[in-house]
């Protein structure tokens, strides 16, 4: 087992070319052809979050500003992870003609699809990150912590994402069941609200979600100007390495059936 | 130098007999305890072995079904063996398909940097090899238009050009790169190919081109292995064989 993590990562490293051409295939194509080209990937969320922000905090009768700026940090990880787990369910479908004709390291689709993903997070993280330090955010040294967030995040999202890409091959139906989980995880992660705002039966449903610690991690450094409680990392850190192993286990036993799926 | 060495191998297809597996007859199945009812094996390849080594050019025949192009998918990777192993030393080009990975909405330029990174060539190579991959196909013109608007001939045209832009070590070619389609420019530069290649392999239904161009002829049927020789034993008996099956 231990070689072939080995090959995994040396094969990956050598196609680093290939990668690279993957995600500038992805992050080029969405808007060829459109007016405002790139700037889509800005003003979608920013259009969507800011919808948000009025609707709840009218609904929560929070001040809109409190509430925007509590939002648009919790939604960043949130867009990131749930893009990549429902993308990476197509990785391979999408680029079947592919796989069947020349041989590739697969982990290279889902690896673009979230590395494509992880930029748009970090274009669109700059325009909020404006807009939150117009509405009043702090600046502090905490800050200097997100990189690090995005990073044990990337790895959790990634993990799910090796998963999805190969179950998807086998049950094509899991498209359309995690577009409904994802809805429902959003949910039941504490991004409209804060996580011991739910109480009582549904309590327990908050605490064993894995993205919650991770929320933690940005909205922490951006709307208390703190580093995350200790807890939070150390949960996220588990989390994310306990995704990435098993994400990556399942991925290369599975990884050569899936060109005799497709 | 480089060799092949295949051992045993053998590749197992499911088929399925309807459509596609969905999660719903997955949960039926395991309750009806009959799972994968719906679909069964089959055996591409059955225990083929052989050995090839630098020099040799080899060229795979057989009737339609007899495994010989996924033996080739094998020899890239693209099919993983279910038994058996397949060890190669050298660099082995892919030319199975012409313009794989192609994407319709970039350029011929992008694409060329697209397709031949896939295809193993480093950013460097690409860049060296640029702009004779655009003459040889002679799209100087409309190299910064997206290949969708390619005639069928351009589009062949540059994804011949990139893909015969390199010399592997290991040239392993399926019908429609061995066969004369091609203007003599592009026959010229094929047999380059060929000529400086440490292997090659085909895969064709023209006997006259494996007699031609091979010095080894396997003859594989049903997914096994029937004969494995020079051209002059091979084909005449396999030409003769075919006539009664």
């Amino acid at each position: 087992m231990s070689t072939r993590v080995i090959t995994f990562f040396s094969e990956l490293y050598d196609s680093r070319n290939v990668l690279h051409q993957l995600v500038a295939q992805q992050l080029i194509l969405r808007y060829r052809r459109t007016v405002l080209g790139y700037l889509w990937t800005l003003i979608n969320p920013l259009l969507m979050m800011s919808v948000m922000a009025v609707v709840f905090s009218a609904l929560f009768k929070a001040d809109l500003q409190t509430f925007a700026l509590f939002l648009f940090a919790g939604m960043i990880p949130w867009n990131f992870f749930s893009s990549v787990v429902t993308q990476s369910g197509t990785a391979f479908i999408n680029n079947e003609g592919l796989i069947k004709k020349i041989y590739i390291p697969k982990a290279l689709f889902p690896l673009s699809i979230a590395s494509a993903l992880l930029i748009d997070s970090l274009f669109s993280f700059i325009a909020l990150f404006a807009i939150i330090i117009a509405l009043g955010g702090t600046i502090s040294w905490a800050l200097l912590f997100l990189p690090v967030s995005y990073a044990l995040l990337f790895v959790f999202a990634m993990g799910f994402g090796m998963i999805m890409s190969v179950a998807t091959v086998f049950f094509r139906d899991l498209q359309y069941v995690m577009a409904i989980a994802m809805q429902a995880l959003f949910f039941l992660t504490p991004i409209l609200y804060k996580p011991d705002a739910l109480a009582g039966r549904t309590k327990w449903l908050i605490e064993i979600n894995p993205v919650t610690p991770f929320i933690a991690l940005f909205r922490a450094p951006l709307i208390d100007a703190s580093l995350p409680s200790s807890d939070a990392i150390l949960q996220a850190t588990m989390i994310a390495v306990i995704t990435i192993i098993v994400g990556l286990t399942f991925f290369l036993r599975q990884e050569k059936k899936v060109v005799f799926r497709l | 130098m480089s060799s092949i060495h295949v051992e045993d191998l053998s590749i197992k297809f499911l088929i399925y007999h309807d459509r596609s597996p969905s999660l719903k007859d997955y949960v039926a199945n395991v309750f009806k305890r009959n799972a994968r009812s719906s679909s069964s094996d089959f055996w591409a390849l059955r225990n083929v072995s052989f050995n090839i080594e630098a020099g040799d050019r080899v060229g795979i025949v057989g009737h339609n079904g007899a495994g010989k192009s996924t033996l080739l998918k094998a020899l890239c990777r693209v099919y993983e063996s279910s038994e058996g192993n397949i060890s190669v030393v050298g660099r082995i080009a892919p030319l199975l398909e012409i313009g794989a990975g192609f994407h319709p909405e970039f350029t011929g330029r992008e694409n060329i940097y697209l397709n031949g990174s896939i295809l193993g060539y480093s950013k460097q190579q690409l860049k060296d090899i640029e702009p004779e991959v655009i003459a040889f196909a002679e799209l100087e013109e409309f190299i910064d238009t997206p290949v969708k608007y390619y005639s069928t001939g351009m589009y062949m045209r540059l994804a011949f050009s990139l893909a015969t832009a390199m010399h592997p070590d290991i040239l392993v070619l399926d019908e429609i790169f061995a066969g004369g389609a091609f203007m003599t420019k592009a026959k010229t530069r094929m047999y380059d190919l060929i000529d400086k290649a440490n292997i090659m392999i085909m895969v064709s239904h023209d006997h006259q081109l494996v007699s031609s161009l091979c010095n080894r002829v396997i003859w594989m049927d049903h997914g096994r292995l029937v004969r494995d020789g020079t051209p002059e034993e091979i084909i005449p008996e396999y030409l003769g064989g075919g006539a009664h099956a």
